[in-house]
């Protein structure tokens, strides 16, 4: 199998925090949503994929080369866009591509072009002037002009208002579907990964807990619902993160549990996973 | 790619006020001044260049880029070395101009050769107690420009001090072409001083900046 990029083993201890023996893989030309609460280690595993972060130990691999050996020409294939971009706020764009552009071998001026009319911008706009979604399509199209194969994004939606959100999401799938680009993008936004991602990679408490095709994960859990004042005994072994509602109770199960008949389940949602599994913790 | 970087460096990390400073040698014209002070303002405007660098995200901007983290200590240290050696060569007819008025500087070190040479020093000072700690910890850019500011006038304060009672120091302390020798002495000093520093505080620096998490 073709990976895009190979995490393997990535290990970062902070005095208060710890990225623990992270590892995934993500095919080529598939969106993976980065996912998990704020904290959990999401931004600090895509800054130790490029080195912004050292690991204490584990490395990238991007289409089969180590980051650590072959750092430039890797850096010439990949975009990795940090939220917006928030640089020279007040220099014109067309300023900062001309600077940008002159460091990668494979720009091509055209598919700069296209995309700035696509996304209606234009070079004489600052950073500043742009809205935050057009910020992160600013970004998208420096990346895609020098015919990136792999786009790492952090949070690229979040703070974007739903229409913005949307219009992005659409920009991904139409990336992959037509440029065969492959997406890593984290969020903690659920219905953003439902919209448009193929797998999932979970992050808790700087561990991953999942990763793989987003739909068979969901459809491994269900939601519990229990109407009931008083929370049935000896329910802890087969519910995960139970949660006081309105109704009574509610809980995730897997769909293989054997559960009593006063639990009501349905399809649980990404969102009811992660509110239940983040949960378990406390 | 250096020259990418450079072009970086002088299009998007330039401050405005750190080219205004190159000009200050133009203070060299002040007839009684303390005249290494005009060179303070060009690492004045460094400072501006690396704060402002922060404030635009100049550095994660950077390494984002297909660079090496090193590339980027050495695109910023020759920006500054740039600055820096542009000042002395503008203030230059300069202190030919102040030379010809024929009065000297009760306040200090009289525009000649040697105030060129003490101010290549003062600059090795400043580079070396500003780069080591901005490159630790490039956040705290105030500290390490706290730093560097008082190497250089730690080392500009005995310059001038030194002219009022040390002999030899005196003896620098005339218009040229008097004690000439001695004078291009210490500019050669001076030279070799900066130009020796700027690599090995490039090696230091650049290990710092490698070690660093962003």
């Amino acid at each position: 199998m073709s990976y895009a990029l190979e995490v393997k083993g990535i290990s970062k201890k902070y005095p208060s925090f710890e990225l623990r023996d992270v590892s995934f893989a993500l095919e080529e030309g598939k969106i993976v949503g980065f996912i998990g609460r704020n904290g959990a280690g999401k931004t600090t595993t895509l800054k130790s994929l490029v080195n912004l972060v050292h690991p204490d130990s584990g490395e990238a691999f991007f289409f089969g080369r180590s980051f650590k050996d072959h750092e430039l020409e890797i850096k010439q294939d990949i975009g990795f866009v940090l939220g917006g971009i928030d640089y020279y706020p007040m220099k014109r764009l067309g300023t900062i591509t001309n600077v940008t552009k002159a460091f990668y071998e494979n720009w091509d001026e055209a598919v700069y072009q296209k995309y700035m009319k696509l996304f209606r911008l234009v070079d004489s706009k600052t950073p500043k002037e742009l809205s935050d979604g057009m910020k992160v399509k600013y970004s998208l199209v420096l990346a895609l002009s020098h015919h990136a194969r792999l786009l790492i994004l952090d949070e690229p939606t979040s703070g974007l208002d739903p229409v913005s959100r949307d219009e992005l999401l659409d920009v991904f799938l139409k990336l992959v579907d037509e440029e065969a680009v492959t997406i890593l993008f984290s969020t903690h936004i659920t219905s953003d990964l439902e919209r448009c991602a193929d797998d999932i990679v979970y992050i808790k408490d700087g561990s991953i807990i999942e990763a793989g095709d987003m739909d068979e994960y969901i459809s491994r859990h269900c939601l519990v619902q229990i109407e009931s004042k008083q929370l049935p005994e000896n329910l802890d072994d087969v519910l995960i993160g139970i949660k006081k509602n309105r109704n009574g109770w509610s809980a995730l199960a897997f769909r293989t549990s054997s559960l009593p008949e006063c639990c009501k389940t349905s399809d649980a949602t990404l969102q009811d996973i992660m509110v239940h599994l983040e949960k378990e913790e406390l | 790619m250096f020259r990418n970087l450079m072009i970086k460096e002088l299009k998007l990390a330039l401050h405005p006020a750190s080219i205004m400073f190159m000009f200050f040698g133009a203070m060299l014209l002040i007839p009684s001044y303390p005249y290494p002070v005009a060179f303070f303002y060009v690492c004045l405007g460094i400072f501006f260049v690396c704060l402002s660098g922060r404030e635009n995200s100049d550095i994660f901007y950077t390494m984002l880029l297909p660079v090496r983290k090193r590339d980027f200590v050495k695109a910023r240290m020759t920006t500054v070395a740039l600055l820096q050696v542009l000042q002395l060569v503008i203030a230059v007819p300069f202190a030919i101009l102040r030379s010809s008025f024929g009065i000297p500087n009760s306040a200090g070190m009289e525009a000649n050769t040697a105030l060129f040479g003490f101010a290549l020093m003062d600059f090795t000072a400043f580079n070396i107690l500003f780069f080591t700690s901005y490159f630790r910890s490039p956040q705290k850019v105030g500290k390490a420009f706290l730093l560097g500011s008082v190497g250089l006038f730690v080392m500009m304060l005995v310059e001038e001090a030194t002219t009022f009672f040390v002999p030899f120091m005196m003896a620098l302390d005339t218009p040229d072409p008097v004690n000439l020798r001695a004078k291009l002495t210490v500019l050669a000093i001076g030279l070799l001083a900066y130009a020796a520093s700027m690599p090995l505080i490039y090696l230091g620096s650049a290990s710092r900046f490698e070690a660093l998490d962003l």
